[in-house]
This record gives C-alpha cells, structure tokens and sequence, in this order.
C-alpha cells in the first residue's frame, strides 16, 4: 500500500466514524505529487460521499444549524433568497448588522430614522418583507454596502416558485391544491394601506421599484 | 433505516400515499431520497405548514454541509470556508426547490461549490495581480492580511482532471466499480471484493486500485511537465 493509499484510507475511516473530519492534516503528511494526488481523491470521495444521516445533537453544535436556519426562512419567506444571503454577506464584508444598517439609513438620508431603517432591514433578513415592495434605490445603497449589484440583489430575493411535482414512482407527496401566496407577498403596494400614512422610508422599502 | 451498502446508490423510496400534505417525524424524514425532501418542502410551503419545512431543511442541510465544507477545506482559505459553503448550499436548496437544478441534489449542489470555488479564486487572482502582498510589506505595521494558503485552484483542477481521465480511461466497467467502491467508496478491499463477485479476489482489487493511481500520478506528472505551458 503506498502512502497515498494509506492516508487515503485512514482519511475515509476517520470520515466515517466522525462528526467531522478536516482533511488538510491529512495532506500536510504528504509532499509534491502525491499531496497533489490525495487532495484530488479524497475530494472525489467527498464528492461520491452520500448525504449524512441526520444527527440532531451534532446539527445544533455544527454551523450547519445557522445556514438551515437562513434557507428554511429563505423557503418559507416573503423574499427569495434574503434571509440566507443578506446575513452571508454583512459577514463577508465583516459588518454587524448595527454597521449595515448605519450606512443604509445614511445613504438613504434616513439617518434620523435609523431604528424604522432597522426594522425594515430586520424584516429583510428574515423573510417577512417582500422584495416586490423593496425599491432599487434601497438596494442600490444596500449593494455598495454589501458589495453586491442592486440587480443581484433583486433577483436573489424573487423566490422561486415550487418547481413542478415528479411524476416518477419516487414522487410521493401530492400537491392537491395551491394555498395563496407567500406571505405578504402581494400586499407590497405603491400606496399606503388604507388608514396607515406612510413616509419616504416607508415608501423606499415597501412602496415598489421605482427609485425615489 | 435502508441499507446503504453502496455508497452511490440511491435511498430506498418510502411508499407514502398523501392525498394532502401530512407531517413527518425527523426519523421519517431521514429515510426520505433529497428529491423526495424537496418535494416536501414544496409540499409543506404550498400547504403554508412552514413550520414543517425546519426540519427537512435541517436534515438536508445537515447532510451535506460537511461533505461541502471538507472539500472546500481542500481549496479555499479557512477563513471563507464557511461562507462559501453557506452560499453554495442556500443556492442549491433554492434551485432544487425552484425546479432549475439539474440532476440529482448532491451532484448538483457539488457543482455549484465547484463553481463557487473558482469564481473565488477568479476574483483573487484578479486582485493579486494589482495588490502586493502583505509579505512584500514587511516592516509596515499599517499593511497587514492574510498570504495565500492553499494551492492555486488551477493545480486543483488539474488534479481533479487526472482523477477523471484516469477512471474514464478503465475499459472495464467491473474495474471502475471497484474504483467506485475501494477508492472513491468507503469499502475494504474484501468487501469491494465480495460486492464486485464474479471472481473478483481482494488481491485484484489492490492491483486495479493501485495501477489506478499510478495512472493518475502519470497524468499528474505530464501536467507537471508542462506546467509552464499551462
């Protein structure tokens, strides 16, 4: 057995039995083509490996549990992909939430209403605003911020709707009716509800596209 | 649980009639295929049961996130492993959930990674090639970062490319079961033995593993020689 096949091997039996195994110690005893070689099997293996069963005391200490958090709100949300990507990218460009939302209510010339500023960003993060509401001048400042394009940012959060059923024999949850749409998600309007009056940041982040 | 023997076979399908939308247990939905975990959580949002969505979302993300964040362990500095891996997951889900995916989940939520990984390494090289590095500014407290500490991705795709043509090179389908089960697998050479049959003997399986990556240390070796060119 080379050494190749020896790390290798021991690398897939520690994968097996552990909750998580980091591979570069494993490389780090190897040199020149053949560290080359056991990175490019083992991410093959990694590649084949089939999905973990679940372990619920594992997930909650593993940052798995923060990212599942985002996409389930992200499914059942108001606004696409926001909740999974928006705190991603704060934490990408090493901003608090508290930061983000300083520079939004600046760039939006709201800084005297930088607590509304912080609910409306709130609402973002976790689903409960729609994007359709949310204008591009909102996400045009939001984007230099993050460091992101307003347009990608629009697209990310325009939720796909559920793709069709399978039809295989493997399909087996029934859709037998539609429900409304997500929440909210047609309540995004140009003009204030009825008894509610609305002032420019209400207008930026629920009163539709157009820039103000 | 099914038997998950092989490693790249697909979970039993659970026989479950629902008229209507139906909750499952944690358990049951560990017995689910991805697919069938996507169809629930179409299921249970366009039934508005989002509650019921947490934990099928936990359990798929659950499943894959180490795999995800192990290779990307291999490519990626430390420090944007885990958003990387956030992004990629958050965008397969997604896709998957949209119907736009293509395959199965777990190839496709690889792919994504893999793109993600070199959209990453685009962007740095982009940057390197304006920005000195921080060890050229040696002495300067203000200038201050991280070198580069893995490997250029390009060498990774290299790799990953010699892994490919060297399996894709095997002429037998039984000798690439074996590759499948013993090197990409998590099987002994007796098991792969057993599970290939046919007279295959545990010393054969030695013998094409190990003239399997003799081969992809050739290839290897090639790309090394002209890696000039390259």
């Amino acid at each position: 057995m080379t050494d190749v096949e020896r790390l290798l091997s021991e690398y897939k039996e520690a994968y097996r039995t552990g909750d998580d195994t980091d591979p570069r110690p494993y490389l780090a005893r190897a040199s020149g083509v053949d560290r080359e070689l056991l990175a490019a099997l083992i991410d093959a293996y990694l590649e084949r490996a089939p999905r973990r069963d679940f372990d619920a005391e594992a997930f909650q200490a593993s940052p798995a549990a923060a990212v599942a958090e985002g996409v389930q709100r992200s499914l059942a949300g108001a606004n696409g992909m926001w909740p999974a990507l928006l705190p991603a990218l704060r934490t990408q460009a090493r901003l608090r939430r508290a930061e983000v939302v300083a520079q939004l209510a600046a760039r939006l010339g709201a800084q005297s209403q930088q607590d509304k500023v912080a609910g409306y960003y709130h609402q973002m993060e976790q689903g409960l605003l729609p994007e359709s509401g949310v204008s591009d001048t909102v996400l045009e400042a939001l984007g230099k911020i993050v460091g992101w394009t307003a347009d990608a940012l629009r697209k990310a959060g325009q939720m796909p709707a559920p793709g069709p059923p399978r039809t295989d024999a493997g399909a087996v949850f029934a859709r037998t009716h539609l429900t409304a749409a997500p929440p909210d998600a047609e309540a995004s309007a140009a003009e204030a509800p009825a008894g509610e009056e609305w002032d420019e940041v209400d207008r930026l982040f629920r009163g539709g596209r157009p820039s103000a | 649980m099914p038997d998950l023997s092989c490693q790249t076979g697909p979970r039993a399908p659970t026989f479950i009639s629902l008229a209507e939308f139906r909750e499952l247990p944690e358990q049951r939905l560990n017995e689910l295929s991805d697919e069938q975990l996507i169809d629930y959580l179409r299921a249970a949002r366009e039934a508005g049961r989002h509650a019921a969505m947490k934990p099928a979302v936990a359990v798929l993300v659950f499943g894959y996130h180490d795999t995800l964040r192990n290779r990307a362990r291999l490519k990626l500095p430390d420090h944007d492993v885990e958003d990387v891996v956030a992004e990629t997951i958050a965008s397969a889900v997604a896709s998957a959930f949209g119907g736009s995916s293509i395959g199965e989940f777990r190839s496709w939520a690889h792919t994504i990674l893999s793109r993600r990984i070199a959209d990453y390494h685009d962007a740095r090289s982009r940057s390197l090639n304006t920005t000195a590095l921080p060890s050229e500014h040696q002495g300067e407290d203000e200038v201050w970062g991280q070198e580069p500490g893995v490997p250029f991705e390009g060498d990774a795709q290299h790799a990953r490319d010699c892994v490919r043509l060297a399996y894709e090179e095997l002429e037998n389908d039984r000798h690439q079961r074996v590759i499948d089960l013993y090197v990409f697998g998590p099987h002994s050479a007796a098991q792969t033995a057993e599970l290939v049959g046919d007279g295959m003997s545990e010393a054969n399986v030695h013998q094409i593993s190990s003239r399997y990556q003799k081969r992809v240390n050739e290839l290897l070796d090639e790309g090394s020689d002209t890696s000039g060119e390259r």
